[in-house]
């Protein structure tokens, strides 16, 4: 018996070691291999972000018609109403009422326009964004009058259908709208620069040949005063740095062709030369938005820009590119080339600048309509139904592109298993989906400065999302290495233990695992 | 010899002229609308005995520059510096021609990822823009909705990998899932990718992402060989296929009206030795009616102002936001430091 005894002991022993390798390798190790190779993701919420429908944001705007009785406002109201019904991105809020008498008699007196809008604006609240007035003046020399206060100016009932155009093309956009909200880009959208917080406006005075010429211009000064003033009143879009220099001795070909003109002969250059300029200037300087004033050599002045031989008219030769900036060809006059000293005309330049600002930056051209009129800028400052518009477009832009960003972020994390979400860029998804929310219950409730608020907020969450560096964690752990490297690894030594736990478990249950010999 | 000169003056105005007037593309071509043109030119490999392979992504380099794309829109990827190689027998330069007649390194090549900058993760991020907040504008590729990005690696790979500074492979899985993540993220309109490796169509079979035309030096099983040796040199001094496809755009200027498809039958297999792949499912548009310069050369568009704003008061900027005006100090440093020692008397 104590050979038995002994056996039995030593059975024990075995299947004590077969059950420490079981536990060691199937109870502790097969979880741990699992969990240490799982790519680690944060649950996002995929449900909301698949229930984005970025073509059904809309603004909510108000409009005032005051008129000199009440027919006729509700008239020009419900014209209005029917106008804009078709449009799903513009809800119009109308409101139509009389005039006030006292309103009624100073418009019919004054003469001029200018004064009309001064009474106006003391009348009515015409410093809120979102809101438009529409007022009655019978003293007009055309149907519409539009100036930079958020009030435009009608003569009578029959003025309505050119009202609507004038409201439907300059004031409230709904077309540009649904290019900002539509996937293809438009021709808007290509020509202004994205949504950016921050933007780096950098000025740049060219003077090629600096031992020439002396050149009178305070170009900080200039830059402060004059492109400060006007970014200024776009602070609630963008913040902006500004910075000038100076660039001495570079020389550009322009391959200039002397050709007789209307006044004298003249330097052409063909439009085709141009983005090599912008090449040039492009290594000089950063900056996302670039304004150059080029100051040109005096034996190429008069430069005129040709396209295709066809003379361009404009009051001084400058060119924009688009998402880019925009240069002016400054020409020195024949007595300032004599003289050896310019004076840069800073009012012509700095107003050229402006204008492409204006559009670098998303405020578009006004096509004129007959029989309305628009008062022309004569200041830096952009008209503030403008930056009403440029508020709208710029929600619904970054609205949509967050909402976007998300879905193909969402998308691309479905595709691909192994990326990794940190807690971070979960954090990150989870704000966009809220801030875009938000945005979203703002424009529908025509809280513009709001929407645009937490439209940005979005906007920045989601692109920090999809750009976190911590999302390239993808490359080095892809799921066919989990298994082409640790399984060979570990087969081998599993085979044994695997064989081993039928007998194990027989042990276990009191069953014999050998069977005793008989002698 | 009089005539002869005449002729070749009349010939030489004429091009003159054909090169200045209207760049107009004729009528069987498809109008592309892109707005920018990209470059990402990546060399990968170490050592001076892949000395080729720089002299590769050069020569690209220098034909998409003379093309029109400029520097701020190429990124130049090089992980050696042949020309300051201790066994270049010629320092400061590259030649990619027998007879050392192109000196590619020239004097303004800008290397925008060198040496061991050059890494598999840095590309990827390089082309998912996922890179880090602090990195400059030169090393970043800003391209939008609009560009239209020619990509070109050059190096050594296998079956389904492309080596990376002889430590690390990129996957064609992983270059397939960048690509996407760029389209996702609406980073280019349409890519050109060519490759210049062995068994080099493997890397581009996983791709899955619209619009993207794909060409490579050789199929899967083949090599792809060098072209020749430089004695001079002591190695070999450019590959095949980069050898023909210089060649070809050699030919080609800013205006030329050659075609893609033309460029992707480049190098036929008697030139080659490899076969050269094409991968063309993706791409919406016929090669043969796409022009070369859609991808090799550069729009930039340019408006015209002719609406200024008639300022008639100059305006104040009210508010002055953290002005920093610093009066410069500019002085002579005297001749001997003596304000530096101190007195020792």
């Amino acid at each position: 018996m104590p050979k038995l005894d002994k056996k039995r002991a030593e059975e024990a022993n075995r299947m004590w070691a077969s059950a420490s390798f079981v536990g060691v390798l199937i109870i502790i190790g097969l979880p741990l291999w699992w969990k240490t190779t799982e790519v680690y993701r944060v649950a996002l919420p995929y449900d909301e972000i698949n229930a984005f429908d970025t073509d059904s944001h809309f603004i909510t705007t108000e409009l005032v018609v005051l008129a000199n009785d009440e027919k006729t406002a509700a008239k020009i109201a419900e014209d209005i109403a029917k106008a804009f019904e078709q449009t799903d991105i513009i809800k119009l809020k109308i409101r139509h009422q009389k005039l006030s008498d006292n309103l009624h008699q100073t418009l019919d007196m004054v003469a001029d326009e200018q004064e009309a809008l001064e009474e106006v604006a003391a009348a009515v609240d015409v410093t809120k964004h979102n809101t438009f007035h529409v007022v009655q003046r019978r003293h007009l020399f055309q149907d519409v009058w539009i100036g930079g206060d958020r009030v435009a100016f009608f003569r009578d009932l029959k003025a309505s259908s050119t009202l609507i155009r004038a409201l439907s093309s300059w004031v409230l956009q709904p077309l540009l709208l649904e290019g900002a909200r539509s996937l293809a880009a438009d021709d808007a959208r290509r020509v202004r620069l994205p949504s950016e917080q921050h933007l780096d406006l950098l000025m740049t005075v060219v003077h090629p040949r600096p031992q020439n010429m002396k050149v009178v211009f305070d170009a900080p000064a200039v830059l402060e005063d004059y492109i400060g003033s006007f970014v200024d009143e776009l602070s609630y879009l963008h913040n902006f740095t500004l910075k000038s220099q100076w660039l001495h001795l570079t020389e550009f070909d322009f391959q200039a062709k002397q050709v007789l003109g209307p006044s004298g002969p003249e330097w052409w250059v063909s439009v085709d030369r141009l983005p090599l300029l912008l090449t040039q200037l492009d290594g000089r300087g950063l900056g996302t938005i670039r304004l150059a004033a080029y100051i040109l050599p005096c034996d190429v002045t008069p430069l005129v820009l040709h396209d295709r031989g066809s003379r361009i008219d404009a009051p001084v030769p400058a060119f924009m590119s688009p998402k880019w900036g925009g240069v002016v060809l400054l020409n020195p006059s024949r007595e300032e080339c004599s003289k050896g000293q310019y004076v840069v005309p800073v009012n012509m330049l700095m107003g050229t600048f402006i204008s492409q600002l204006r559009k670098l930056l998303g405020i578009t051209d006004k096509v004129p309509i007959p029989e309305a009129y628009l008062l022309p800028l004569d200041s830096v400052s952009p008209r503030h139904w403008e930056l009403d518009s440029l508020l709208r477009l710029r929600t619904l832009e970054q609205v949509t592109s967050a909402q976007r960003s998300l879905k193909s972020l969402a998308k691309l994390l479905g595709e691909i298993p192994n990326i990794v979400i940190t807690d971070k860029v979960g954090g990150y998804i989870q704000s966009a989906v809220e801030h875009a929310h938000e945005a979203r219950v703002y424009c529908e409730l025509g809280s513009l400065v709001e929407a645009h608020e937490n439209a940005r907020s979005a906007n920045d969450a989601a692109e920090t999302a999809f750009t976190e560096p911590s999302l390239l964690a993808l490359l080095y752990f892809p799921d066919d290495q989990k298994y082409a490297i640790y399984i060979p690894l570990f087969l081998p030594i599993m085979f044994p233990v695997i064989l081993s736990l039928k007998n194990l478990i027989l042990w276990f249950k009191g069953k014999p695992v050998v069977k005793e010999k008989t002698d | 010899m009089v005539l002869y000169c005449q002729i070749f003056l009349i010939v030489s105005y004429l091009l003159h002229f054909s090169l200045g007037s209207a760049v107009e593309l004729p009528e069987q071509f498809h109008k592309s609308n892109h707005t920018n043109n990209w470059a990402v030119l990546v060399d990968t490999s170490r050592f001076w005995f892949n000395y080729r392979h720089v002299a590769n992504v050069l020569s690209i380099y220098r034909s998409v520059k003379r093309l029109g794309i400029p520097d701020s829109q190429i990124i130049l990827m090089i992980s050696d510096d042949m020309a300051c190689n201790p066994r270049n027998p010629r320092p400061a330069t590259i030649f990619n021609n027998a007879h050392e007649q192109i000196n590619v390194y020239g004097d303004d090549v800008e290397v925008d990822y060198r040496g061991y900058e050059v890494s598999v993760e840095n590309f990827v991020r390089l082309l998912t823009g996922r890179v880090p907040p602090d990195t400059p504008k030169s090393k970043r590729l800003l391209t939008d909705e609009g560009s239209n990005i020619l990509i070109y690696l050059t190096g050594h790979g296998g079956d389904g990998f492309l080596k990376f500074q002889d430590s690390e492979e990129i996957t064609s899985q992983e270059l397939a899932d960048a690509l996407e993540q760029m389209w996702q993220k609406r980073r280019y309109n349409e890519i050109f990718f060519i490759i210049d490796t062995c068994q080099a169509s493997s890397m581009y079979e996983k791709f899955y992402s619209p619009n993207i035309l794909a060409t490579a030096s050789s199929l899967v099983g083949e090599d792809s060989l060098s072209h020749h040796v430089d004695s001079a040199i002591g190695v070999y001094i450019i590959d095949r296929y980069t050898y023909y496809v210089l060649e070809f755009l050699e030919n080609v200027h800013p205006n030329s009206k050659k075609t893609m498809s033309e460029f992707l039958s480049v190098c036929p297999k008697s030139a080659c030795l490899s076969t050269v792949g094409v991968r063309r499912d993706l791409f919406k548009r016929d090669p043969n009616k796409v022009p070369i310069t859609d991808f090799f050369g550069s729009v930039r568009p340019v408006i015209i102002t002719t609406d200024p704003i008639y300022i008639k008061h100059a305006p104040k900027r009210k508010k002055t936001l953290n002005v920093t005006r610093v009066p410069e100090k500019r002085e002579y440093l005297p001749q001997f430091p003596m304000h530096l020692v101190k007195n020792t008397i």
